[in-house]
């Protein structure tokens, strides 16, 4: 019995796929990776780009990524090459702003072949710690297992922060001050719904954020630079099903307006500017400075109106001084996307003050369900917008954010199969010269995003692990206890 | 004669099948179709790395096979009885043989409800086993090792985390098993010499006394109502429509899963305009009810939506449905319905997951292997007798939907293939159902005219 066993153990070690490339056929052409690698940039201190064959008839693959100083990292995997983190990073940190070359061989069932190499550039500017992101099936009303997550972007690490089998609802909107856990704000919606903030590392508290003079509860949270306050809007939001067609559905406002919250004296700041009945104001962004409010604003559709196409955000901007925490007297129009009927969602402006990113799509706000939703960068100097091309693709890209040192941006894309939202990340130089997006890498990606069920929301940096505790808040969603936000008179 | 608990057990055993197999078949289907068992090792290691993991995952594992309601039936049967054998190994029960019946009684009591999941069953012969292990001889320092090694064992395999569908729920029932799984050999135990000397007839009298009572209890507890409900919902998932029409035939459904099916049974067979006013409505609400958020419901007017060509309704609400799952697993049912609508839609790559998830099943996987090759092949689905009809009867225009199926969306689908008769039928049926003789009487027309071209 003990012989078979070990025979068994035997051939099946050696049928694993542990080979030399011999008598490899030599191909043209580059290959087929998945993700796709090819030509892309990546920060000092990301986790190895494993990879597989993008076809599924390969029997092996075999990679060998070399530098020019005669180093080289090996990898062979029946599905995919999976390269030894610490050599990865070693190999990396050798060749920060220099490139490396990769070569591929994949087993066929008529042998070995070995493809044309291709580069991947190194970059000598580094990425933040990781990403926070909600996981969640890309559904419409009702939700199922959901959660927020944290992931190291230098190894395979994922965290759960807190999920909904902790308490009964749904939470969103993670949000943090340039990437700093420190400051923090989370939602929860449902029979528990609350917001809870973390100002400079203090203690979490719960708050309602629901007061008599605005909308509804504040979503869609953005920090000031100082910490002192957060920009929210109010939103009125509704949804409607496609009946035909790859759209899924429309989520939209019927009505929606902007506030500042000052943490500090717990006071929401109101302007008559924007909380206006005939305009629709949301996605509210501090500039780098501080001294500017970016929002989305559009006309608001006639009551009861479901001419959903006809509703075009442009980009609108607001003085706001910090020190009073005052606002100008006077909206200024920064992109009028309407005159070419597209439509803005998500400004995000860079950290270093110099661009600006946002998702031009054909009409509406809530471009993750737009196939058609592209990047563009605002060089805020020249008043110049231009499609992110090298982070573009031909389905969805929406939700994005800078990463501290304004190099790197995340972003929300549904290229890969058009429904299951993923994280890429691209690198933008000084002048706004955009490269080729990638794909967050995962120990064997293509098992991994094939098998999980889950679109990556609102991916955005991290300096540091966000040392959140979950149990401690559960224990305050779970309470009934809310401090409420008051209005500033 | 030292045997003859055996033939006891075997009689309770062979009790339960048949409950479970005759009277409860579609509560086993009920439960399959809220999971999906996966032959596949993240998944495994998912469930089993929490508290009571195993338990939950054997619970699982058998669960599949409730497709088959006679072989889930069996799996109960033995598993209830093991529930037994082992209870009996824990004391000498004597006269009060009857009682080491008690435990599996109650689950099969707590099994009644659609919402008890099969892991609670595993839960209870893993603590029974821990009981056994722990009291086997010798005792002493040693029965204090193996406490210390089975209570931390038991924690990891066998903690009731999982044992009922709804998290916010704490079934009572269960902590009574559990209770009394303890409790009742601590009894007999205690009262050891007055039990003895037993013989057949104490024996068969106190599992007499026991399975009447027990009965009266399982009795008192089935829900034959909502067995009739899952037994339409078993039909409509299957497209079993002769024989939806023989039960309503036999006795007209009285709840809004039945008439929904019926309608539809009577609309795939051309007969519900003509003949729908024979049968019980509920209104327009028998037809295409309103979508509600729980995981049942839904289901059968999706299957409407589905024949009818509404394919992003149909694929709303299954997704809708399977979201609502309380326990957030994912349904083998679901699954498939959404890889056929994102099929059928031209969305390749999202049919592609479903239909990789369905290859690592037991029972789902033959269809999976024969409905990947269709991906991308136009030809192919166009001559496809499903798949090809449907997408012939399908909108062609794109407009907004809500929660409400309205008049207009019928007649879209109408006039984007006048002969979609299932269209026909549930437009006129639509108006017939409101008094809206005239529409009914131009949808008619309509219908006639055009679908002789």
């Amino acid at each position: 019995m003990k012989k078979i066993l070990y025979t068994l153990l035997t051939i099946l070690f050696f049928s694993a796929c542990t080979e030399n490339v011999n008598d490899a056929m030599q191909e043209k052409q580059q290959p087929h990776i998945y993700p796709d690698y090819l030509g892309v940039t990546i920060p000092v201190n990301i986790a190895p780009l494993n990879f597989n064959m993008a076809d599924a008839k390969a029997l092996c693959v075999d990679a060998v990524v070399a530098d020019r100083h005669g180093n080289s990292l090996h990898s062979q995997g029946e599905e995919a090459v999976d390269f030894d983190i610490d050599d990865w990073h070693e190999l990396l940190g050798k060749n920060r702003g220099d490139s490396l070359n990769v070569t591929v061989s994949a087993k066929y069932a008529d042998g070995w072949h070995t493809y044309r190499p291709f580069s991947i550039y190194v970059s000598a500017d580094s990425i933040d710690y990781g990403i926070c992101y909600r996981l969640i099936e890309p559904g419409y009303e009702v939700w199922s297992k959901m959660g927020i997550y944290e992931r190291d972007l230098s190894s395979f690490d994922e965290r759960t922060l807190i999920d909904n089998t902790q308490f009964e609802g749904c939470v969103n909107c993670h949000s943090f001050n340039r990437g700093n856990p420190a400051d923090m704000s989370l939602h929860i919606r449902g029979k528990h719904g609350a917001t809870l903030l973390r100002q400079n590392n203090g203690p979490m508290a719960a708050y309602n954020t629901k007061t008599d003079q605005t909308l509804g509860f504040c979503v869609y949270p953005y920090w000031h630079p100082s910490g002192k306050y957060i920009a929210y809007s109010t939103n009125t939001t509704n949804q409607l099903f496609h009946s035909a067609g790859h759209n899924r559905v429309e989520v939209f406002d019927s009505a929606s307006d902007l506030q500042v919250y000052d943490v500090e004296k717990n006071e929401l700041i109101l302007s008559p500017l924007l909380k206006q009945d005939s305009i629709y104001e949301t996605y509210p962004v501090f500039s780098a400075d501080g001294r500017s409010l970016y929002f989305c604003g559009a006309r608001a559709l006639p009551e009861g109106s479901h001419k959903l196409d006809s509703i075009h955000y442009n980009l609108y901007r607001i003085d706001f001084d910090p020190a009073t925490g005052k606002f100008g007297d006077k909206i200024e129009t920064v992109v009028d996307a309407e005159t070419q009927h597209k439509s803005i969602s998500f400004p995000r402006p860079s950290y270093d003050g110099r661009f600006l990113c946002y998702t031009l799509s054909d009409y509406g706000q809530f471009s993750i369900w737009h196939h058609e939703a592209d990047l563009y960068l605002l060089d805020l100097k020249t008043g110049e917008s231009k499609p992110m091309t090298g982070a573009n693709s031909k389905d969805t890209e929406s939700f994005h954010n800078w990463s501290t040192n304004s190099r790197w941006m995340v972003l929300s894309s549904r290229r890969d199969d058009g429904l299951y939202t993923r994280p890429y990340f691209c690198h933008i130089d000084a002048n706004g010269v955009v490269s080729k997006a990638f794909m967050l890498p995962q120990k064997n990606p293509k098992r991994f995003y094939l098998e999980r069920f889950l679109s990556f929301n609102v991916p955005d940096f991290i300096i540091k692990p966000t040392d959140f505790d979950g149990g401690n808040a559960s224990r305050l969603i779970n309470d009934d206890y809310r401090k409420d936000f008051g209005v500033r008179k | 004669m030292k045997k003859i608990h055996i033939l006891f057990t075997l009689l309770f055993g062979v009790a339960a099948i048949l409950f479970f197999g005759l009277a409860y078949p579609h509560h086993l289907h009920y439960q399959e179709q809220y999971q999906l068992f996966l032959f596949d090792s993240n998944y495994v290691w998912d469930i089993v790395k929490h508290p009571g993991g195993v338990a939950d995952l054997l619970g699982r594992f058998c669960t599949q096979f409730f497709l088959y309601a006679w072989v889930g039936a069996f799996i109960i049967g033995v598993l209830l009885s093991l529930v037994q054998l082992l209870m009996l190994r824990l004391a000498d029960w004597g006269r009060l043989y009857g009682l080491s019946f008690v435990p599996s009684f109650l689950l099969w009591i707590f099994l009644l409800d659609e919402n008890a999941l099969l892991s609670s069953v595993w839960t209870v012969l893993f603590m029974e086993l821990a009981a056994w292990f722990i009291m086997m001889k010798p005792g002493g320092w040693k029965r204090y090792v193996r406490i210390v090694i089975a209570i931390p064992l038991l924690y990891c395999i066998a903690w009731p985390a999982h044992i009922y569908r709804n998290p916010s729920v704490s079934p009572e029932l269960f902590s009574a098993v559990v209770i009394l799984g303890i409790a009742l050999p601590l009894l007999v135990y205690v009262a050891r010499k007055w039990l003895q000397p037993s013989n057949i007839v104490s024996m068969l009298g106190s599992f007499i006394v026991v399975a009447a009572i027990m009965g009266l209890m399982i009795k008192q507890n089935c829900n034959f109502k909502a067995e009739k409900i899952m037994a339409y919902d078993f039909m409509a998932t299957h497209q079993l429509w002769n024989r939806v029409l023989d039960t309503v035939n036999e006795e007209k459904p009285n709840n809004q899963i039945g008439v929904t099916v019926q309608n539809l049974a009577l609309a795939m067979h051309g007969m519900l305009v003509e003949h729908g006013s024979e049968y019980n409505q509920n209104g327009i609400n028998g037809l295409l009810p309103d979508v509600q958020s729980d995981a049942t419901s839904p289901m059968p007017t999706a299957e409407a939506f589905y024949q009818l060509g509404m394919i992003n309704v149909a694929q709303r609400t299954v997704f809708e449905a399977q979201e609502a799952i309380l326990d957030f697993q994912k349904s083998g049912r679901c699954y498939k319905r959404l890889a056929e609508t994102n099929l059928i839609n031209g969305n390749y790559e999202v049919a592609r997951k479903y239909l990789v998830a369905l290859q690592k099943t037991l029972f789902y996987s033959d269809w999976a292997n024969e409905t990947l090759p269709l991906l991308g092949d136009e030809k192919a689905i166009a001559k496809h007798p499903e798949y090809g009809r449907l997408r012939k009867m399908a909108y062609k225009e794109d407009f907004y939907f809500s929660d409400h199926v309205t008049p207009d969306m019928l007649e879209s689908l109408l006039r984007a293939n006048p002969k979609n008769r299932l269209a026909y039928e549930y437009l006129t049926a639509y108006y017939l159902l409101t008094g809206d003789v005239q529409s009914a009487n131009n949808t008619y027309r309509y219908y006639q005219s055009t679908s002789e071209k």
